[in-house]
Parts: structure tokens; sequence; C-alpha cells
């Protein structure tokens, strides 16, 4: 058998619910690795243990046999890179540009156990919001406040800023607000002022970091209790907070009112889309002989996405997660993706897949480009 | 022995039961609890049914012999009981991978399949023996072994036809083996059945041609699916519509116009099935029934949607069949077009159309009638542009009912492109200047309110390409109302005054656009990104010959504008020098610039010469 057949190069972005492509270089990636549980180094773990070498600040080699893979990102962080030197590279700028009007994301991306809570949040038992080993989201907090409060001692009176938490939660194509866990499926829709919104989630005014950090945990808390109670799984949702920043400043008589959006995305852990088949050249079984094909779309959506350069419509597309994000991807935000992989060699076949996912994002262009054709007529 | 036989096929309902039904509520740490379950109750019935045959000891060949020593009372009674054990075998070979025991389901579905090897063309052993090759098919596919699966699956298709030519009685399914005399199924059950289980083996092999990059034939497989379940009536109405117009994009994409018009025609057909809005009052108070019926909406929209396309490339492909070397239609084309296409449908007449057409009988009729609102052929003057212009237009209507502005701006906003992609198109056609430049005001009236409303923050490449395309508009009205003026002996005010106008707003759409590339410091980026890179270059290079044609009285004025041109021009002839890679895509645009910007300085120096001397 020709072994070209094997892992298809294009399966790998499937297996993420397709990003919608954003601009020029809009996207950047961050590989991030953990360090081994401990013990697992000597012995224990099989053989020699590791799998992955940062050889740079930008690039990696993946033992795999028999050539190893060299990969190249925005960054390499290995494993002891601290928590604040993942912030300051990752998320400082993209708080400041929020501070100037424009909108940002960061995605943290990987298997489960890679170390996106850890990243994103910090150690999981501990809840406090000082501890040194702090993650992202935290840490984007006191900055983004750090700054509103410089911002307002040098405006004096003239400025002021309204910052607004909404923590929401997409699990099977369905939608759920984390700050009212009582609350039914909710819906995306789209306003041509102010992009797209979930309509009816809670959105919790925040004046502090601490403030803000307590909406977050609360909500966190529910999509744990969520994750216990009957065939819910947390890694297979996807949470996404996001907190909107206004500020109004008064120059004489005239108001400024300018608004943005930072997005912290936490993504189903990438292992589960095995499930749902999505990976590889698996075949879509039709299951027993007596339900319908529901999954002849696919392979019809995959044959019209492959024919390009014409005008067509297709009819099964959006994700709710792209939806949801496709302004913040869309073309003047900021946006990072942080994937996080486990060096242990265990846990090769996903890390590949992990870093080739993230190789591929880095590759993701803006392909509706403005309409331009009138070649024709220049004379 | 009755009674054991019967306790048998107690043994293997449950069986199934356990497989197919229970299953799906394992608990999660215990994924293959009722798998495993069924797994031994379908061993225990093995070895009841042959008691020689000691799990995994016996060999094969053993095994063959048992079977054939029993086929010695009868050929009929011998084939009863390989069935038997091959629909065993089957059945444990699915478990087996199912619970990914990948080499052991793999030895049973041999296994099954050697055993029904003798009798797979008759009414006992086909749909056993296609149905192990079906599962093979995917077995090999999980292992990434595409081709080998390409084979199993291969040789089930061709069974299935050696089957229905030689035998084409409706064959005994599987699970019948094991059913009481009583309560054996009826032929038409059992041809259901049967044409089921050949479906899945088409549908499987569209996603093996799909892996092997064979687009056409997996196409191809994908209609031909849609086609039998259309058939063999287990489909659900809304989803099959939605894949056959999603089918008819690949023909789009395929130019293919026959094939793609079907494939919607169908869509509409079936989509009427899906059971349709009792009352909206009724809806209101159940949130369900409100959810469906968005959800109704929304496919519906989507379908019309995949009508516009249609009309769109199929104006658009005849546009370019039709355009000279300046892009105005071509007359002496248009005569020769026609009369070949005379000729096409005179030979057409007599021989059928080729492709698959969907339909069982009732609903056939339907499908044809839905496809005569439109043609499928291109259309060659403006009488027949303008019928496929309108039927699009309704289907935009249709759309824009579901994807109103307000919660779908999106979505809203493509379809309103399209629409003013259709009347682009439609002006192609016209021979009347003055209504051409009609068709064009209608764009503007609909994309200038969006771009002005639209938040760039969020929708920053759609404004782009609101901006774009405005400008472009008011471009080829300037173009226009400059050709009418042409054709008067002297331009009046009123003209001028029009074209000024007109160029004036295109230049301000082409700078919004220009404008929208700057950082947040406001300054031009020194190199454009490559998906800008063309669009700006053309919009420099328009602005450029803009400001050439703005007609103005006062020499200073035109000296100024001159001026502003120039420095567009050399805009360009500047970039490409210090971005050499940028020289490709702007070819004809740089070479026009090079030429302007050594012919301008000259003019201009004229200009003021003639301005000097009247002062």
């Amino acid at each position: 058998m020709p072994p070209g057949t094997k892992g298809d190069s294009s399966d790998v972005t499937a297996s993420l619910p397709c990003l919608p492509s954003a601009e020029g270089d809009a996207i950047k990636v961050f590989v991030r690795i953990r360090p081994p549980v401990e013990g697992s180094l000597c012995g224990g773990d099989g053989d020699q243990g590791l799998c992955l070498t940062a050889l740079s600040p930008n690039t990696l080699r993946l033992h795999s046999k028999p050539e190893p893979k060299i990969f190249t990102f925005d960054h390499v962080a290995n494993i002891d890179a601290t928590q604040e030197s993942v912030f300051s590279c990752v998320a400082k700028n993209i708080v400041e540009s929020c501070m100037n009007g424009y909108n940002g994301t960061i995605f943290a991306y990987g298997q489960t156990g890679s170390g996106k809570t850890f990243t994103m949040l910090g150690p999981s038992e501990s809840d406090n919001f000082s501890h040194n080993l702090r993650g992202v989201i935290p840490r984007s907090f006191e900055y983004l406040f750090f700054l509103i409060n410089r911002e307002k001692e040098k405006a004096g009176d003239g400025k002021s800023f309204l910052c607004k938490c909404s923590f929401i939660e997409i699990y099977n194509e369905q939608i759920f607000d984390l700050l009212d866990s009582a609350s039914p499926g909710l819906f995306l829709r789209e306003h041509i002022k102010k992009g797209v919104f979930v309509v009816g989630a809670v959105e919790q005014a925040v004046a502090s970091a601490a403030e803000a950090y307590q909406v977050l945990s609360m909500g966190w808390r529910n999509r744990r209790v969520a994750s216990t109670s009957m065939n819910r799984e947390s890694s297979r949702s996807h949470a996404v907070f996001t907190v909107t920043i206004e500020s109004m400043e008064k120059i004489n008589d005239v108001v400024n009112i300018r608004s943005s959006q930072l997005n912290l995305v936490d993504l189903a852990g990438s292992e589960r889309q095995k499930d749902t088949h999505t990976e590889g050249v698996r075949l879509k079984e039709a299951g027993s002989i007596n339900r319908s094909l529901s999954c002849l779309g696919q392979v019809i959506t995959a044959l019209v996405d492959v024919a390009n350069g014409r005008q067509r419509h297709v009819c099964y597309r959006d994700s709710k997660l792209t939806f949801l994000l496709r302004d913040s991807l869309g073309g003047n935000a900021k946006t990072f993706i942080i994937a996080n992989v486990h060096p242990g060699s265990k846990c090769f076949g996903e890390t590949l897949s992990t870093l080739q996912f993230a190789q591929r994002a880095k590759l993701i262009k803006n392909k509706a480009v403005v309409n331009e054709d009138t070649q024709g007529n220049v004379s | 022995m009755a009674d054991c036989w019967l306790r048998l096929c107690e043994t293997y309902k449950c069986a199934v039961h356990l497989s197919e039904v229970e299953s799906k509520a394992d608990p999660e740490n215990e994924p293959y609890r009722s798998k495993y379950k069924a797994r031994e109750l379908l061993r225990e019935i093995r070895a009841k049914l042959c008691p020689q045959d000691e799990e995994d000891t016996a060999g094969s060949e053993e095994k063959e012999r048992a079977v054939g020593s029993w086929g010695t009372i009868g050929e009929n009674w011998g084939s009863v009981l390989a069935a038997r054990l091959g629909v065993l075998e089957f059945r444990l070979g699915q478990n087996h991978t199912e619970t990914e025991e990948m080499s052991a389901g793999e030895e049973h579905l041999v296994r099954s399949g050697r055993i029904m090897e003798r009798y797979r063309l008759s009414e006992e052993g086909v749909s056993v023996y296609i149905q192990s090759q079906n599962n093979l098919g995917i077995l090999w596919a999980d292992r990434g072994e595409i081709r080998v699966a390409q084979t199993y699956l291969e040789s089930a298709e061709s069974l299935y036809f050696h089957y229905m030519k030689e035998v084409g009685k409706p064959p005994i399914d599987p699970d019948e083996h094991f059913y009481p005399e009583v309560q054996k199924l009826t032929e038409q059950e059992r041809s259901k059945r049967f044409e089921r289980v050949y479906t899945h083996t088409l549908y499987y092999l569209a996603q093996v041609y799909k892996h092997l990059k064979q687009d056409e034939k997996a196409a191809q497989y994908c209609h031909t699916t849609l086609q039998r379940q259309l058939e063999y009536d287990s489909y659900n109405p809304v989803e099959w519509a939605i894949n056959a117009a999603t089918l008819s994009q690949y023909y789009l994409t395929k130019q293919c116009y026959m094939e793609a018009r079907h494939c919607l025609a169908a869509a509409n057909v079936v989509f009427t099935k899906a059971g349709q809005i009792p009352s909206a009052e009724a809806a209101k108070e159940n949130e369900v029934e409100q959810e469906r019926l968005d959800l109704l909406g929304q496919k519906k929209a989507d379908i019309a949607r995949c009508w516009v396309k249609y009309c769109l490339n199929l104006l658009q492909d005849a546009r370019k069949k039709l355009e000279d070397n300046i892009g105005e239609l071509d007359v002496d084309m248009q005569v020769e077009l026609k009369s070949q296409r005379k000729r096409e449908e005179d030979k057409k007449e007599k021989g059928q159309k080729k492709a698959v057409l969907f339909g069982s009988s009732d609903i056939y009729d339907s499908i044809l009638a839905a496809e005569e609102k439109v043609n499928c052929y291109y259309p060659l003057d403006f009488k027949e542009a303008r019928e496929v212009f309108l039927v699009g237009q309704d289907y935009i209507n249709e759309a824009k009912e579901f994807f109103q502005l307000d919660g779908h701006v999106t979505d809203h906003i493509e379809i309103i492109q399209d629409h003013s992609a259709l009347f682009k198109v439609l002006a192609f056609f016209e021979e009347d200047y003055e209504r051409r430049c009609k068709m064009h005001k209608r764009r503007i009236d609909m994309l200038e309110p969006l771009c002005k409303e639209l938040n760039p923050q969020y929708y920053l490449l759609v404004c782009r390409q609101l901006q774009f395309e405005l400008a472009d508009t008011f471009y080829e009205m300037m173009d226009l109302k400059v050709a009418i003026g042409n054709k008067l002996d002297e331009m009046d005010s009123h003209t001028i005054k029009k074209i000024n106008s007109l160029a004036l707003a295109a230049i301000k759409y082409y700078e919004m656009f220009l404008d929208s590339l700057r950082g947040p410091d406001k300054i031009f980026p020194e190199k454009l990104e490559e998906d800008v890179l063309r669009p700006a270059m053309v919009a420099k290079f328009h602005i450029a010959r803009l400001y050439g044609k703005l007609i103005s009285n006062d020499g200073k004025k035109q000296l100024e504008n001159m001026q502003t041109s120039l420095s567009y021009y050399f805009y360009l002839v500047d970039y490409c020098a210090t971005h050499e890679e940028a020289i490709k895509s702007v070819e004809t645009e740089l070479e026009l610039s090079k030429e302007m910007v050594s012919l301008l300085p000259t003019r201009m120096e004229r200009l003021r010469v003639r301005l000097a001397s009247f002062t």
C-alpha cells in the first residue's frame, strides 16, 4: 500500500472546528511544552521518555522515526518557561491593542492533559488570584485594569471605562451561559454595529481585576458542575470568556465612545475529535442499516469546498464556535493560538497532530478577498 | 429440537438488541459493556449451531468440511446452515471492529466471506456477503489503507449487479436467518433491506473516492446515494434537500448546469415534503415548534441561495463566452453561439439525457416541472439573460426573508452582493447605455446604505468589499456617461456635472478602501499584504485615471488634477520598483502607469505654458 494515503495533511485542520481564516499574520502561534509529570521521566514511561526538544525560541524537533521533524512557530516555550513569560509574550500585546479599540482573541489548543487549563488559569487547586503560578487569564485581567487605571489618571474625569464580562460554553453545537446555569440553550445573532453576540447571555459589569476573576471562577465552577453531571464532559466543550471594554472620552462637548472585545477561549481537548470520526481517512459509518446516512452531507461539502474559484454557496458551514469568533478573526483583530503539548513519548500521536494543526493555523490566510474583476477595461 | 431453535433465535435477537440499542446507553467508563455481552451471546449460538467447531482451535478448512458434510443432506440445507454461520461470523466481526479489536474483527469477517463464497449468488447468501465486504472496507479504511478498502467495496458493488442480473429475487435479510418460521419478512421488506445494504456500499465508496481525490467519481456516488435514498424512502426530506442543493454547487464548479439544475429542482420538491408550517400563532406558544420552523426557514433560504449561485454562474459564464477582448458584447460571437446551440438542440432531441436523474415516479414529474422554470443553457441575448436574472432575483428575495439584516448581517450582505452581481452581469447584455447605467444605479442603491451602517471594527473585510464594489460601480457608470456624452455633438453642462460627480464618488470609495488598509497609527503600510495587494494597486490606478478624467474649465484646477493623477501613477511605478514581487499581479496597470508617468509631465508643461500665455 502506498504510505502516502495515510494521515492526509488536509485532515488535520478538519479535526478542529475549522477556524475562520484571518488576515495576513493576524494569527500567531505559540507552542508551549509542559513539563512531564514528576516521576514519569525516570522509568515508568516506557521508552526514553521525551518525544520532543525545543531547539531555539521558535523551533522544536519532534523525535519521529525514521526522520525527526522540525517545526517552526512564532514562539516555542520550553518546559521551564514561566507563566509570566508566557503572558508577556502572548497576551500583553493583545491586551494593549484592546485598549486601543481593537478586538483580540487568545485560544488554547491541545489534548486533554497538555496543560491548557494551567496555561490559561493556573493550578486548579488554588482559586487564589495572587498565586505566582496564575495563568494568562488572571494576568490579563490585572494588566487590563492596570492600563485602565493609568488611562484614567492621565485623563482625569474626561475618560471613563466600562468593562463587562460574559462566559459561555459551547457543547454539542449548543450554547450555554456559565454565568446563569439555569438558562436554556442560547442563540447567536449578528448586529450591524456590534458584530456577533449571544442573545440573552448574562453580562456582568466589573470594576477591577478581582471582580473579573470572581466572575471567571464562578463560571468555571459551573463548568465543572456540568462536567460531572450525567454525560457531559468538560473537555468536550469549548469555553469562551469575553471581556467587553468600553471607553468614553469627553473632549469639550464631543463624546467619543470606543469598544472592543477580548476573547479568551479554552478549546475542547483535541483528542476528542477522534470520537466524531473526523480524523484521518476513517469512513463515516452509516450505523445500523435502518438509519439515514446523515453524514453524506459532509462528503459532499468536502467536494464543494475543494473545487475553488467559482461562486458557490455551501449549505453546511459554520460551527457555533467559528461563528461566534468570526469577527474577532475577521481582519483587524489580534489572535494568538497557544498550542499546548505534552512531551511524553506516549503522547506522540496527539502531539504530532497538535503541531501540524498549529502549523496550518499559521498558514491560514483570508480567502475572502476583495472582489476585483475589472482587469479588462483599463484603456 | 424446534424449541431449541426458538431459543437460539431469541438469543440472537437479544444479541442484536444489546449491540444496537442498549450499547448506546453504556456508561463512559465501560463503553463496550453491551457489546461484550452481545459477543458472548453470539459465541454461544455458534457453539450450539456447530458443536464440533471449538473456537479458534479448529482450522477454517475443517469448518468448511463441517459445513460441506451437512451439505450432503441437500444442497439447500447446506446453504441455510452456511448462511447462519456466515451471519454469526459477520456479526462477530462487526462486534470486534466496533470494540476496536481490528485483527479479530478482520478474521471473523474474512471467515464469514469464506463460508459464504459458494453461496454469494444465492438468496440466502448475497446480503451477508455484501455486508461483510462493506465492513471489511470500513475496517481497512480505519487502518489507513484506503486502496484495500476500495477493493472490498468495489467487489461488493459488482456482486450486487451480478446478483440482480442473474437472480434478481429479493434476498433473505441476514437477521432473518434467525427468525422463527412464522416471522418471515415480506418480499417487499426484504428488497428494501437489501437495497439499503447496497446503498451503504455506494455511500462508503463515495467516501473512499473522496479520500482518493477522485472527486468526479465521489460526486457521482453521492448523487447515486441520494437517488437511492429517494427510491427506497429512507431519508429525511430536509437533510436530503440540503444535500442535493449542496451537490448542485459541486456541479456548478464543474460547469455542469443541467445536473446542477436537476439537483436544485429536486431539492425544492423534496423540501416541500418536510411537513410545513402549521400556523405561526401555534408556533409562538411552543418553543420547540418555533425552533423547528426557524430551522426550516433557514434551510429553505439556503436552498434559495444555491439557486442564486446557479443563476449567477450561468450568466457569468455566458458573459465570458460572449465577451470580446475589451469586455464588451461580441455580436458576431452571439450569432455563432446561437446557431451552434440550435444544432446541438436538434441533436439532443434524438438522444436522451445521460445524467442520473432523481425521482421515484411520484415526484419525478414535479421535479421536471420545477426544472422548466429556468434554462440550463447559456443565455445569449438580453431577453434570455433577463429570464435567468429574474429567477435569480426571486430567489434573492426568498433568501432575504430569512437572512434579514438584523440578526444575520454577514449572510444578508452576501445575498445583497449576489444581487448586485446579478445586476452587473445583466447590464453586460443590455445594449442601451442609459438603461445600463440605471442597472448600476440599482447596485449603488442597495450597497451604499449597508456600507454606511456597517461597523468596520467587526466587519472590516465586508466593508472593504463593499467600498471596492461601490467604487467600481461608480467608475463604470462614469465610463458609460462618458461614452454617452461622446456621442453627442457637444457635452452639455448637465452631462459634465454628472460625469464629475460620478468620478468623485468613485474616488471617495477607493480612498475609503485604501484608508481601511492603514494601521492603528493611520499610516499607510509600506508593504501591502498579499491578499490586498492587487485591489490596492487597482484602486490607486483607478484613482489616477479618474483624476485624469475629471472635466474642468478651470486650467489651474485641471493642472492640479493632472498633478494628483501623476502622483498616483507614480505610486504604482515606485511600489513595483521597490517590491518586485508585486509586478506580476499588476502587469497591465504597471505598463500603462509607466507610460503615463512619462507622458503626463510633458502634457502638464504644455498646459502650464498655455495658462501662462493667457495671463
